[in-house]
C-alpha cells in the first residue's frame, strides 16, 4: 500500500468521524429539549393515552360533553344545558365513567393496532419499489439500484429523524388533532407561522420532548414510510447515471425538507389544509393518503433531477430519436408491482389512521379497482398503439391507477374510482411517450408519469368526483352542516362545490412547482460545485463496479470461486 | 480427425443430441451462441420505443470424429436440426491436428 492511499483513507476516516460527532452533539442538544417543561406532559409509557375523552358513537359524537367555552355563541344556553345533563349524569353513574375510560383506552389501542400493521405494509413497498426498478434497467446496474433503494430508505430517515418529523408534524394539534390515536397534545407549535397560517412545524426534532411520547410515536412510524416512498419515488428516474453521494444528498434533502414541508402544508395542520376556514374554499386543501403530499412531491423532485442529469448516454441517437434499453429482468418488475399493490392496501386505508373509522373498507375497494382499472387501459391501449401489450406499461399502468385514487380514495364511490383509474392508465402512458419523445427528460422507469403526473391527476380528480358521503368535519369545515346538509362530507365539482374543485386543482399544481423548483434550484448550484453525474467511463460500464466494487450476479462475479 | 461445430436452433438441440448418441457418438459439448445470418434480426417495441434484435440465441453443438465418420454425423446432425426455414443454421468441418485425453494421456483417435 503506497502512503498516499494510506493518508488518503486516513482523511476519509477523520471526515466521516467528525460527521458522526457532530451528528452526535446536534443528538444531545435535540433530546435536551426533554428538560424543559413540557404543557400538555408526554406519555411514552403510553399509560394516560386513551381515557373517557377519547369514546364516541359510529358517527363520532363524543361521549364526554365539553364545556362550552363561548357564551357568545348563539347555541350557548343548548350546550351549556348538555354539559350540565352530563355532569349530572356522571355523578350518578362512577361506575359508567370509569368503564368509559376503559373502552377509550381499547379504542386507542384498537387504532393503534391498525395504524402501525398499516405502516408496516407501507414499509413492505420499499421491497416492490426495489424490485420493480432494478428489473427494468439494464443487468450492468443492477447492484447499484439495489443499493440506491436501500439507502434511500437508512438516510433519509435518519434526516426525518432528526427534522423532517418535526418540520412536518411539529404543530399536528393546533389544526389536525389526530383524534383516533390520542390527538397529539404535545405537538402544538408552529416554527413559521401560527393558527390557520402555519408554514412549518416547531415541536418534535429528533423525536424527542414532545414526540417522546407513545401516540406521536404511531404517527411517526406511519409518516416515516410515506416519506420513504416519496424517497424512493426518485429512484426510478435518475437511476443509471447519478453518482451515489449524489444521492445520499438527495435522500437528506427530501426526507428533512423537501417532503416535510409540503406535508406540513397540507397534513400538519398548516395553511393549504386550512384554506377552508380562512377562505372557505370547500374543506381546503384535500389529499387523504397522499397521490400530492407523496407521489407528485418525488415525481417532480424526480423530474428536476432527470433533467439536470440529462439523459442516459446513448439514449437518443444523433438523429434526437430515443433507443430502447430493454428491462432486464421482467420477473422482478412483476413482482415488484404485486408487492406494490399489497402495500397499498396499508397506504390507503391505514391514513384513517383508525379502524374505528369503518370507511375503510370502502377505501380498500377503491383502491384496487383504480389499480386494476388503470393496468386495463395501459394494457389495451398498448395493444391498440403497437400490436403488442408491454408487461412494464401493463405494470406502470396499475401503479398510475394506484397513485391517482390515492387522495380521493376515501371520499369517492367504486365507479369513480374506476373512472380515476382508467384517467390514470391512459395519462401514464401518454406521459411516457411524451417524456420519451417529445420532452426527451430521460426517465427509465416512468417515476415522472407515474408519480408526478398521476399524483397531480388523483388531487384534482377528488376535486371532481368526491361525492360529500364521507369526511363531514374535515379540516374543521362544516362540522354541523356544509353545503346546507347535515353530515355532509367533503364534495367535488360534480356533487355541488365547485370551490373544492378550485382549491385541489391550485393546491396539485402547487405541488409540482413546489417539488420542481426547490429541487431544481438546490440540485443545479450542487451540480455546479460539483458534478452530480458520473463520468462516462463509468456509464459505459455499468455503475455497479465503479460505485461499488462489485455486481449484482453471481455469474459476474470479478473472482473466480471454488463449486 | 475432424471438428464438427454444428450452430443450431436451440429447440433442436434435444433431437440432435438424440440422433447422434443413436449413431454411436460418446461425447459432445454445447454452447449457447448468439448471431444471424440470411434471416437477419427483427424488431421489438419496449414501452414505445423499437430496438432491434440482431443477435438471435442458437446453441453450438461440438464434436469430434475421426475422418470415416464425419458424413455419418453430419446426416445426423442435419436431420435433427432441419425445419427446412430460414434460421436452421450451418455446419463447419475442421481438420485437426491432435487429441488429448486429459485422464490417460491416450493421444489420436484413441482419444476420441
Amino acid at each position: 500500500m503506497t502512503e498516499k492511499v494510506v493518508r488518503r483513507r486516513e482523511l476519509r476516516i477523520v471526515r466521516v468521524a467528525s460527521l458522526l460527532i457532530a451528528l452526535f452533539i446536534v443528538g444531545i442538544c435535540g433530546s435536551a429539549q426533554t428538560g424543559f417543561a413540557q404543557s400538555p406532559k408526554p406519555d411514552p409509557a403510553g399509560i394516560a393515552t386513551g381515557d373517557r375523552t377519547s369514546v364516541t358513537d359510529a358517527a363520532g359524537n363524543p361521549f364526554v360533553v365539553a364545556e362550552p367555552t363561548d357564551k357568545t355563541a348563539p347555541d350557548y344556553a343548548a350546550a351549556k344545558q348538555s354539559y350540565d345533563d352530563y355532569v349530572a349524569q356522571a355523578a350518578k353513574e362512577p361506575l359508567a365513567t370509569k368503564l368509559a375510560d376503559g373502552v377509550g383506552h381499547l379504542r386507542i389501542g384498537t387504532n393503534f393496532a391498525w395504524t402501525l400493521n398499516t405502516g408496516y405494509l407501507v414499509l413492505f413497498m420499499q421491497c416492490g419499489f426495489a424490485l420493480l426498478t432494478c428489473g427494468l434497467v439494464r443487468k450492468k446496474n443492477a447492484a447499484h439500484l439495489m443499493m440506491l433503494n436501500f439507502a434511500a430508505y437508512v438516510f433519509a430517515f435518519l434526516a426525518y429523524y432528526a427534522v423532517g418529523y418535526a418540520f412536518q408534524f411539529g404543530a399536528m394539534a393546533v389544526n389536525a388533532a389526530p383524534a383516533n390515536i390520542g390527538g397529539t397534545p404535545t405537538l402544538n407549535h408552529f416554527l413559521i407561522g401560527s393558527g390557520s397560517w402555519g408554514w412549518l412545524g416547531g415541536k418534535g426534532f429528533f423525536l424527542a420532548g414532545p414526540a417522546y411520547d407513545a401516540g406521536s410515536n404511531v404517527l411517526t412510524l406511519f409518516e416515516v414510510v410515506f416519506m420513504e416512498t416519496a424517497g424512493y419515488i426518485i429512484v426510478g428516474a435518475i437511476c443509471e447515471r447519478i453518482t451515489f453521494w449524489a444521492f445520499l444528498l438527495c435522500e437528506l434533502f427530501i426526507g428533512a425538507f423537501l417532503y416535510p414541508v409540503f406535508g406540513c402544508w397540507v397534513w400538519g395542520g398548516g395553511w393549504m389544509s386550512q384554506l377552508g376556514s380562512s377562505w372557505h374554499l370547500g374543506h381546503g386543501y384535500v389529499d387523504f393518503a397522499g397521490s400530492t403530499v407523496v407521489h407528485a412531491v418525488g415525481g417532480f423532485c424526480a423530474m428536476a433531477l432527470a433533467v439536470i442529469l440529462g439523459p442516459r448516454l446513448g439514449k437518443y441517437g444523433k438523429d434526437g430519436k430515443p433507443r430502447a434499453f430493454p428491462a432486464h429482468n421482467i420477473v422482478y418488475v412483476v413482482t415488484g408491482t404485486f408487492i406494490l399493490l399489497f402495500g397499498w392496501m396499508g397506504f390507503n386505508p391505514g391514513s384513517t389512521l383508525g379502524a374505528t373509522d369503518l370507511r375503510i373498507s370502502v377505501v380498500a375497494v377503491n383502491t384496487n379497482l383504480a389499480a386494476v382499472a388503470g393496468s386495463a387501459v395501459a394494457m389495451l391501449l398498448w395493444y391498440a398503439l403497437f400490436g403488442k401489450p408491454d408487461i412494464t406499461m401493463a405494470c406502470n399502468g396499475m401503479l398510475a391507477g394506484l397513485v391517482a385514487i390515492t387522495a380521493p380514495c376515501a371520499f369517492v364511490s367504486p365507479t369513480s374510482a374506476v373512472i380515476i383509474g382508467v384517467l390514470a392508465g391512459a395519462l401514464v402512458c401518454g406521459g411516457v411517450l411524451f417524456f420519451e419523445r417529445v420532452a426527451k427528460i430521460d426517465d427509465p422507469c416512468g417515476a415522472i408519469s407515474v408519480h408526478g403526473l398521476c399524483g397531480w391527476l388523483g388531487a384534482v380528480s377528488l376535486g371532481i368526483f368526491a361525492d360529500g358521503t364521507y369526511g363531514s368535519g374535515w379540516n374543521g369545515v362544516g362540522t354541523a352542516s356544509y353545503l346546507g346538509h347535515a353530515g355532509q362530507g367533503v364534495t367535488g365539482l360534480l356533487h355541488g362545490d365547485s370551490r373544492q374543485f378550485l382549491v385541489q386543482l391550485g393546491g396539485a399544481t402547487l405541488c409540482a412547482v413546489w417539488a420542481f423548483g426547490a429541487t431544481f434550484v438546490v440540485f443545479s448550484v450542487v451540480n455546479k460545485i460539483k458534478p452530480i453525474r458520473v463520468t462516462a467511463e463509468a456509464e459505459e460500464r455499468g455503475l455497479d463496479v465503479p460505485e461499488f466494487g462489485m455486481v449484482a450476479y453471481p455469474e459476474d462475479a470479478l473472482v473466480t470461486v471454488d463449486y | 480427425m475432424k471438428r464438427i461445430d454444428a450452430i443450431i436452433r436451440p429447440n433442436c438441440l434435444e433431437a440432435v443430441k438424440d440422433g447422434l448418441v443413436s449413431i454411436g457418438v460418446e461425447g459432445m459439448t454445447v454452447a449457447e451462441v448468439r448471431g444471424f445470418g440470411r434471416q437477419k434480426g427483427h424488431t421489438e417495441v419496449f414501452r414505445g420505443t423499437e430496438y432491434s434484435v440482431d443477435f438471435l440465441p442458437k446453441i453450438m453443438v461440438t464434436v469430434l470424429a475421426a475422418d470415416d465418420r464425419v458424413a455419418s454425423i453430419l446426416e445426423a446432425i442435419a436431420q435433427g436440426a432441419r425445419t427446412g426455414k430460414m434460421g436452421d443454421g450451418k455446419i463447419f468441418v475442421t481438420p485437426i491436428d491432435e487429441v488429448v485425453r486429459i485422464r490417460n494421456g491416450e493421444h489420436g483417435d484413441a482419444a476420441i
